[in-house]
């Protein structure tokens, strides 16, 4: 987006030589590419051959595996270990009877919180069970168990080690950012690398997605302490260590707490993902599904994972407040996010559930008085024999074993039925040329194909260099123009040009759609409460649900391919967008805005002579996120077909080409640095302007 | 002595120790704040402070006196100097001696009240015993016991924002007082309150002491309370100590302007005392002792006596021998800011 809007505003800057030189630069790339051939597609020959070591590493691990002594005393005992502990929980959740598992949930979600938790974590994991996922449930729930419980051991004591120490803040927060900018799927190359395919792998990718927001946020937490109480800790004779655990990790609590639930969060959002290195459980349902075009399976694997990110979610948050619950922050406890108060909607399914709550309540002290009076101090555990016998009950019909098939709620069969339908009938409504394979083959034929031809074969390769180049000079940092240049050049020398420029155009489309949707829908929700207060919650919830549960429904519209890709990146990264630029009108200074009201502004002029360009930094911000997200989609894309760079690392996956995978993965990257650090400087620039 | 301090300086700054020896009497804190980019915080502040008095320092915001009260247990490092409390370098004392000192003989109270918020009143009060390593029981005994002596009975399990300001600087005096210290520091306690409530909390912390007898170091901004609370008063500006004494002296022999500006405040009447103004004299020439001034009735006594009855009347020191004598004009004198000393 940036170097498409370039060209207008440079226009208005008095940097004389640069349009000249571009020009002229252009001129004669144009010219030189029509005479060597060098210069228009970018050559073959001069490919590095970059995938040749890492295959070769690869062939050179698996045939040392058993012997050297990096894999015998260092990786396969680590691997061992963690197997060990991944199979013991996943056996164990297994061997317990589903009802047994659902009491106990339910019992320590009403310890917790209540009984509103209580109802709904068995309600999640009944439902799972219903989906005839109760075992594949169970499996990522041990893998996610024990992912988030090693992040949390490494990341809260590195949080606490990096809040009391500059120096280890100033080491861990470049890897941390980066580790923010770097698509997931780089993260499973090495992993595969040392660890091969299966559940270890998963788990150490999952741990290490997940690790950031735990260290993060325990950092802040505890550097948040206000000095006062630490300066009356420290004026009564504390130790180091008594500060630490009296004063400052109760405090951090909270933040802490918020960790521990994005952590969570975190890594349920790659479990699909980890299904690719072979995690098992939901995610790789989810994948044989699509993979076999199972839309109504892979939809209830999805819903399923869902519903534990929501179990997950709720429980982490109650767990929160329970630990702070002698603090003031505490308020009753409401199922939905605190954030979303005051929405209608909201409010009146919390006050219902609170009505539920109270009759429930009610009802059981009446059943209590019943009770004859010597029983009456044992209520509340008769009324958990009470629903314990109701579980034996349930068990007695169906037996211990597995999930009764009688309580199955069959999803997949009406979805399939109706993709099936959809498959036929809105393929082309009637003979108007509309209808989902119309619009399929139209962002295909016309735009897709034309686009991808145009920057890999008509456009010679060096003009797209100028032109990012160009737009990375215009932020007036030499270091990033020869910085970009360089990283483009590097895609091309691993031979992944033509795949890149595939995926930049996707990328640019899907960019455009979201800009086009978000800031109108930005400005809309700035402008109303209504509708701020309509889409909020949809945003969250797009940002909340694994990325992977996008595709199923796009897929039973539009089929595999670039198409549903394109929808599920533009559902993914519009967010930002929407958000930023809603944020940013809304910051506006009120004393400017009564100022442009009094010079008799009508609301048009209001909004894009003042709003927008005040806004314009945060808007930048925006995009350049929701570049960051499309891009990061690219290859989930992959995973259902979309060409460009992403298929290619998903294929060198599946046709163990380890090396073909780690060149797009790296490509991947590239790009996204590129793209990331041009916008950036871009949004900083704006930000300056505004200043002024 | 119970507190001594010799030669304290504190300089903020990349270098302040190598600062410390180019500064001459003559440089003021600005010059050295634009030449060297260097803070003067303290500057040679020696001060003795005897056993069981309420010691006052008193100066405006960014005179140094948190600074200095920081520097007493070490809170902030002196660049130069010694502190003596029961006759031991508190300067040169290693890691653990210093925690020791804080846990047992030093305890502070501060202006924003420095409570833990994540703890109940009881367990605030209680801190200090806690990291001494006291059991559960008997610092909860003691901590009650403490909340009773600052009227705070019932509080205990309430957390501190649920208790007013006034009530919230109750429990951080508590939580001083609960380790039993030899020395209480006392950093503005009362200024983020009312009006009102600082007053009483003023008379509760006279009260305390008489019985407790503690030696108090206390750190204000306003010239009224040091006036009302302090044994002695410190007066301190831009880092340095420019004058020292009892209430009556710096009202009745301010030091330079500075200390004047203050005064001028004052309802003099309130403060000045008989013995503050009286004509001293030996001899017994026969004046009437019938109304009974002693030499600590305040002015604001005095005049309706003066204003009565014509000629001297004696001034009786406690023993009942009179030690000088006072009349009206002397009252009025006095009354005009133009001590007697004048």
């Amino acid at each position: 987006m940036a170097s498409l809007s370039f060209p207008k505003s440079t226009s208005k800057r008095k940097i004389k030589p640069f349009w000249p030189v571009v020009v002229s630069l252009l001129l004669l790339l144009l010219l030189g590419a029509a005479v060597i051939p060098e210069l228009d597609l970018f050559p073959e020959s001069w490919n590095i051959g970059l995938r040749e070591p890492f295959n070769e590493f690869k062939r050179w691990v698996v045939i040392n595996r058993t012997t050297h002594w990096m894999f015998v005393f260092f990786f396969e005992p680590l691997s061992n270990a963690l197997d060990f502990i991944i199979r013991l929980v996943e056996n164990f959740l297994l061997w317990l009877p589903w009802p047994v598992t659902m009491v106990l949930f339910f019992w320590s979600a009403h310890k917790i919180s209540g009984l509103r938790l209580a109802l709904l974590v068995s309600g999640c994991l009944f439902l799972m069970g219903m989906f005839g996922l109760w075992e594949a449930s169970m499996q990522t729930l041990a893998l996610m168990t024990i992912s988030v419980v090693i992040a949390l051991g490494l990341g809260i004591p590195l949080g606490i080690w990096s809040a009391r120490s500059e120096r280890v803040e100033w080491m861990l927060r470049p890897v941390l950012d980066a580790m923010q900018t770097v698509p997931i799927f780089v993260y499973l190359i090495p992993v595969v690398l040392f660890f091969g395919i299966a559940r270890v792998p998963s788990a150490i990718a999952t741990i290490v997605y997940a690790l950031p927001p735990a260290i993060r946020l325990t950092s802040l937490g505890i550097r948040r302490v206000p000095a006062d109480a630490l300066e009356a800790a420290d004026a009564f004779g504390s130790t180091d260590r008594q500060k630490l655990i009296k004063v400052q990790i109760p405090m951090a609590m909270p933040s802490i707490m918020a960790g521990v639930n994005q952590t969570i969060m975190m890594a349920l959002s790659i479990v699909v993902l980890a299904a690719l290195i072979g995690s098992g459980g939901l995610g790789d349902v989810v994948l044989k599904a699509l993979r076999r075009l199972q839309v109504g399976v892979a939809l209830e694997a999805g819903l399923a994972i869902v519903v534990m990110a929501i179990l997950l979610d709720r429980f982490s948050v109650a767990l929160g407040q329970f630990s702070v619950i002698n603090q003031a922050s505490f308020r009753g406890f409401r199922l939905l996010p605190d954030r979303w108060r005051g929405i209608g909607w909201v409010d009146w399914f919390e006050n219902g559930l609170d009505g539920l709550y109270r009759w429930i309540e009610r009802m059981t002290n009446r059943l209590g008085q019943l009770l004859p009076s010597p029983l009456k101090p044992y209520q509340d555990a008769l009324l958990f024999g009470a629903f314990c016998l109701f579980f034996l009950f349930i068990l007695l019909l169906s037996g211990v074993d597995s999930f009764p098939e009688g309580l199955n709620l069959e999803i997949s069969r009406p979805v399939d039925a109706l993709v099936s339908w959809m498959q036929v009938n809105l393929y082309e409504i009637g003979n108007t040329g509309l209808g989902t394979g119309p619009f399929r083959d139209f962002l295909i034929i016309r735009i897709f194909l034309p686009l991808a031809d145009f920057l890999t074969n008509v456009v010679p390769w060096p003009v797209i260099l100028l032109v990012f180049g160009a737009a990375a000079w215009q932020t007036g940092r030499r270091r990033l123009t020869v910085g970009v240049i360089l990283m483009l050049l590097l895609i091309g020398l691993t031979g992944m040009w033509s795949f890149a420029m595939d995926t930049l155009g996707q990328t640019l489309v899907a960019v455009i759609i979201c800009v086009l949707i978000g800031i109108p829908l930005g400005i809309w929700a700035s402008r109303s409460n209504t509708v701020d207060r309509l889409i909020r919650p949809i945003l969250d919830f797009l940002q909340t649900i694994p990325i992977f549960v996008y595709l199923v429904p796009v897929i039973m519209l539009f089929g595999s391919g670039s198409v549903a890709g394109l929808i599920a990146s533009v559902l993914y990264a519009v967010v930002p967008v929407i958000r930023l630029t809603n944020l940013g009108i809304r910051q506006v200074d009120q004393t400017i805005l009564e100022s442009a009201e009094a010079f008799g502004s009508t609301s048009w002029q209001r909004l894009l002579k003042v709003e927008v360009p005040l806004a314009a930094p945060s808007i930048m911000l925006g995009i350049n996120q929701t570049i960051m997200m499309a891009l990061a989609m690219v290859i989930i894309a992959g995973l259902v077909g979309a060409t460009g760079l992403g298929l290619e690392v998903v294929q060198g996956f599946a046709n163990n080409n380890l090396g073909r995978s780690v060149e797009a993965g790296l490509a991947i990257v590239l790009l996204a640095m590129v793209i990331d650090r041009i916008t950036e400087a871009w949004a900083e620039k704006a930000a300056q302007a505004a200043n002024l | 002595m119970k507190v001594q301090l010799k030669n304290i300086w504190k300089i903020f700054g990349p270098s302040p120790k190598h600062i410390l020896n180019t500064i001459e009497a003559s440089n003021s804190r600005a010059d050295i704040l634009a030449d060297t980019g260097h803070v003067l915080a303290v500057r040679q502040v020696n001060l003795d402070i005897a056993a069981g008095e309420i010691f006052v320092v008193m100066g405006l915001s960014g005179s140094g006196k948190s600074t200095l009260i920081r520097c007493l247990s070490r809170l902030i490092e002196p660049t130069e100097g010694q502190v003596i409390i029961n006759g031991r370098d508190v300067t040169t004392m290693n890691e653990s001696q210093l925690r020791e000192l804080r846990r047992h003989t030093v305890s502070m109270v501060f202006q924003r009240f420095g409570l833990f918020p994540h703890r109940r009143v009881i367990e605030n009060v209680a801190y200090g015993l806690e990291i001494q390593g006291v059991p559960a029981a008997e610092r909860r005994d003691k901590a009650q016991q403490i909340l009773e002596l600052v009227g705070l009975n019932g509080w205990g399990d309430h957390f501190p924002h649920e208790l007013s300001g006034g009530m919230q600087q109750r429990v951080g005096l508590a939580r001083a007082l609960a380790v039993d210290p030899e020395i209480l520091l006392c950093d503005e306690p009362f200024s983020a309150l009312d009006p009102l409530i600082r007053r009483d909390m003023q008379n509760e912390l006279l009260n305390l002491q008489q019985a407790l007898q503690k030696t108090i170091i206390f750190i204000t901004h306003d010239f009224l309370e040091a006036l009302k609370i302090g044994d002695r008063i410190a007066i301190m500006k831009d880092g340095l100590i420019v004058q020292v004494g009892t209430p009556q002296e710096i009202i009745t022999n301010p030091a330079d302007e500075y200390v004047r500006e203050f005064i001028q405040d004052v309802p003099r009447s309130r403060v000045l005392t008989a013995g503050s103004v009286m004509k001293a004299v030996s001899e017994i020439p026969g004046f009437s002792k019938n109304p009974g001034i002693l030499t600590t009735t305040t002015l604001q006594d005095l005049i309706p006596l003066v204003a009565a009855l014509d000629g001297p009347l004696a001034v009786e020191d406690e023993t009942g021998s009179v030690v000088g004598i006072i009349n009206r004009e002397i009252v009025m004198m006095a009354l005009a800011e133009q001590g007697a000393t004048e």
